[in-house]
């Protein structure tokens, strides 16, 4: 265990009816830092937040939150931690301002600090002028934005956020990020979780690849490209892909791993661009009609299907 | 304890919603006038109290009560002159009550003696034999000033020569009896029954129902929303407890049955001239009994059944099927005996005696305790169930 980690989970398990969600998993978040859970759907990030945010009782293991056990100081951990779930999870029939309201008041405000912390977070969010209408007048990403104030209502220490971009427009993404780093800047540890690369890549200082139920990696995002080394990634769009194509790119030299979805093929291979030529080739030659192909740097996309062999994107 | 926080959200979050508003009271409002209205006619007759006298004494104040008796509308009057076959017809329940007039009763009480007039009541009809018994008690405190004062006349030696003067003491002692100088009850009791009409079943009635689809049925559909719109979870990472939450919900529905079933009452008092008897205290007992019960029966309904729509339906047959059984519908009187019995596992059953026992035999808060006492016994049997049933993980 780090002794500067604010949050420190070992062996986590989670077991629903026998289906293991969360498998041995083990991992610290230091203070300050943003950390990022990257993985597919259904690869467990949910069910560790919610264990974390005392939602969901590990089947077993640890998890230690400001030097608090989750199994046996619960309340403590409440006070220090801010939740934003994935869903909205707001009173739709109230304006924003009661929805903050109420939740002041659940989390033991009263009176003018109560007043002072809406007007404050109302601002923040910049929906002071909207702040009497109902919810159900508000865009996604205006009800987002309340979503993520109402988890700063009592100054957390730590912010889980699930999912935060899914769903957003790119506008309200920006404003998310940004609201999120400017509470990093304050002091706040950030934990989130998503399925898409660019806000692990763009947001997090560190990023956890959850895989399964598994950790298969965590690293900054600098730390987890150079595992993947000299790779590079070709995707192919075709109008169809003949049975054995897969074997015969396999075939060529530089190939490391070939993964066919339809008919997308993605190909991971060192000195991509010098081998185009050659793929192309073995493609036309076995007969697959390609509409189009695309060479990228290595990135977490790449990274992800080194480490699992399947795309993170479906 | 934040519970309250909860519940105040909860009631503003439903004032917000007019459509519920106007069906937690307007709809039952113009069920109410609706139906009372169009079956005034068939309840005048329904409530009448039967008794069998038997008069043994055949004198002039035995005569004099029996005039009395038959005097009074609810009383339906029969005579029989053999004691034994009289105490059979009540065992075979064919009659309710039975009042026997002893031999030389008139004797008795011109005389300044003691006697007794002696009711035998078939047991299962409670609030009928409660009404007869304050009746006969009504006319027997007259007939006991008359006792005595032939005993006090007796007793100070004052000399008395003929019966005329014995009559002419007791008329002025009857004058000063009525009303009696010391009274334990301000009202005489035969006037204290209401008039039962149509509304005086179908205002309780309906009453109960709907409170039973907003307890049973708002109140675990509430529940179940907070956990589908993800609102819960939120409450859960707060530092609230789940009693907490869980309290908040009961108290915002019982709150709302509460004043559903009030506004119902005084609907239809000021409305269709009901009457809600002479205790206050004792019809809002009775209001709060069912509005507790019914939340202990929704909340079990909420952590049973694991979606919204489930709720829902399951709500809708409980409510329904509580309502035709226990008697919201049509007077439980008039089912048959064996429905009678099923229906006292009902709320509605439990709701309607007691509503029948203040609004029409005006029997106070001691005419209730039984039907309070096993609402609230429901009440506990709802919670404990539920609580054992919730998962606190
Ligand atoms: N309450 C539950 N009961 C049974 N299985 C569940 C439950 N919640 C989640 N799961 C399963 O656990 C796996 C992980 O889910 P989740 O943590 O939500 O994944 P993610 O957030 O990464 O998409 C999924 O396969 C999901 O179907
Ligand atoms: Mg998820």
């Amino acid at each position: 265990m780090n002794n500067d980690a604010i949050i420190s989970v070992t062996n986590l398990v989670k077991r629903y009816n026998g289906f293991t969600a969360v498998d041995g998993v083990s991992f610290d978040i230091k203070r300050g830092e943003i950390l990022g859970l990257l993985g597919p759907n259904g690869a467990g990030k949910s069910t560790i937040i919610s264990i974390l945010c005392c939602l969901l009782k590990p089947t077993s293991g640890r998890v230690i939150i400001n030097g608090f056990d989750i199994e046996k100081n619960n309340n403590e951990i409440k006070k220090i931690i801010g939740v934003v779930p994935q869903e909205i999870s707001l009173y739709h029939t109230l304006s924003a301002r009661e929805n903050l309201t109420f939740y002041a008041k659940v989390y033991g405000m009263s009176g003018k600090a109560l007043k002072k912390k809406t007007e404050a977070l109302l601002d923040m969010v910049g929906l002071t002028e909207r702040a009497d209408d109902r919810l159900e007048g508000y865009s996604g990403g205006m009800k987002r934005r309340i979503n993520i104030a109402v988890a700063l209502l009592h100054d957390p220490e730590i912010l889980i956020l699930d999912e935060p971009s899914t769903g957003v427009d790119p506008q309200s993404r920006k404003r998310i990020y940004d609201t999120i780093r400017k509470l990093n800047q304050k002091g706040v540890t950030v934990l989130l979780t998503t399925h898409q690369m660019e806000d692990a890549e763009d947001l997090c200082d560190r990023i956890a690849i959850v895989d399964k139920g598994k950790l298969i990696a965590l690293d900054t995002l600098h730390g987890l490209l150079d595992m993947v080394g000299q790779s590079d990634i070709i995707h192919v769009m075709t109008k169809g892909i003949q049975p054995d194509t897969a074997e015969s790119i396999r075939q060529i030299e530089t190939v490391e791993k070939v993964s066919v979805d339809d008919g997308n093929m993605t190909i991971q291979l060192v000195h991509g661009r010098e081998m185009l030529a050659g793929i192309i080739d073995t493609l036309i030659s076995s007969g697959t009609r390609v509409e189009s192909i695309q060479i990228k740097e290595p990135d977490l996309e790449t990274l992800f299907l080194h480490l699992t062999g399947t795309a993170l994107r479906k | 304890m934040k519970f309250n926080i909860i519940a105040a959200n909860d009631i503003r979050i439903f004032l917000r919603d007019r459509n519920a508003v106007i069906l937690m009271f307007l709809l039952p409002m113009v069920i109410i006038s609706v139906a009372g209205l169009a079956l005034g006619g068939d309840f005048e007759q329904n409530i009448q109290i039967d008794v069998l006298v038997v008069d043994l004494d055949n004198g002039e104040i035995s005569k004099g009560f029996i005039e009395f008796l038959e005097e009074i509308d609810i009383l339906d009057v029969d005579m029989e002159s053999n004691e034994f076959a009289a105490r059979d017809r009540v065992k075979d329940q064919e009659y309710g009550r039975l009042i026997i007039i002893p031999r030389d009763f008139t004797e008795s009480t011109m005389m300044g003696e003691n006697s007794e007039i002696s009711i035998i009541v078939d047991p299962t009809e409670d609030s009928q034999n409660t009404v007869l018994e304050k009746i006969v008690e009504g006319y027997a405190n007259g007939l006991s000033t008359n006792v005595v004062v032939v005993k006090t006349v007796a007793a100070l030696g004052i000399p008395v020569y003929s019966e005329e003067q014995i009559f002419e003491v007791v008329d002025v002692a009857n004058q000063f009896a009525q009303p009696l100088p010391v009274q334990v009850k301000t009202e005489s009791t035969s006037s204290n029954l209401g008039e039962f009409t149509s509304f005086t079943h179908y205002v309780p009635g309906f009453a109960v129902m709907f409170v039973l689809f907003t307890s049973i049925g708002a109140g675990s559909v509430s529940l179940l929303k907070e956990q589908e719109a993800g609102t819960f979870r939120r409450l859960v990472v707060a530092p609230i407890s789940k009693a907490e939450i869980i309290g908040g919900k009961i108290t915002s529905t019982f709150f709302k049955g509460f004043v559903q079933l009030a506004v119902l009452m005084i609907f239809g008092h000021f409305v269709f001239d009901l009457n809600l008897g002479s205790d206050m205290l004792a019809l809002t007992v009775l209001i709060a009994a069912i509005a507790l019960s019914s939340t202990g029966l929704g909340l079990l309904v909420a952590v049973m059944v694991t979606t919204k729509d489930q709720a829902d339906s399951v709500s809708n047959v409980l409510t329904l099927t509580m309502s035709a059984i226990g008697g919201s519908w049509w007077p439980l009187f008039i089912e048959p005996q064996f429905m009678q019995d099923i229906a006292r596992l009902t709320i509605t059953a439990w709701a309607m005696d007691g509503f029948y026992n203040l609004l029409y035999f005006d029997l106070g808060l001691v005419g209730i305790l039984k039907e309070v006492g096993v609402l609230v016994l429901m009440t506990i049997i709802f919670f404990g169930l539920a609580i054992s049933r919730f998962s606190f993980d």
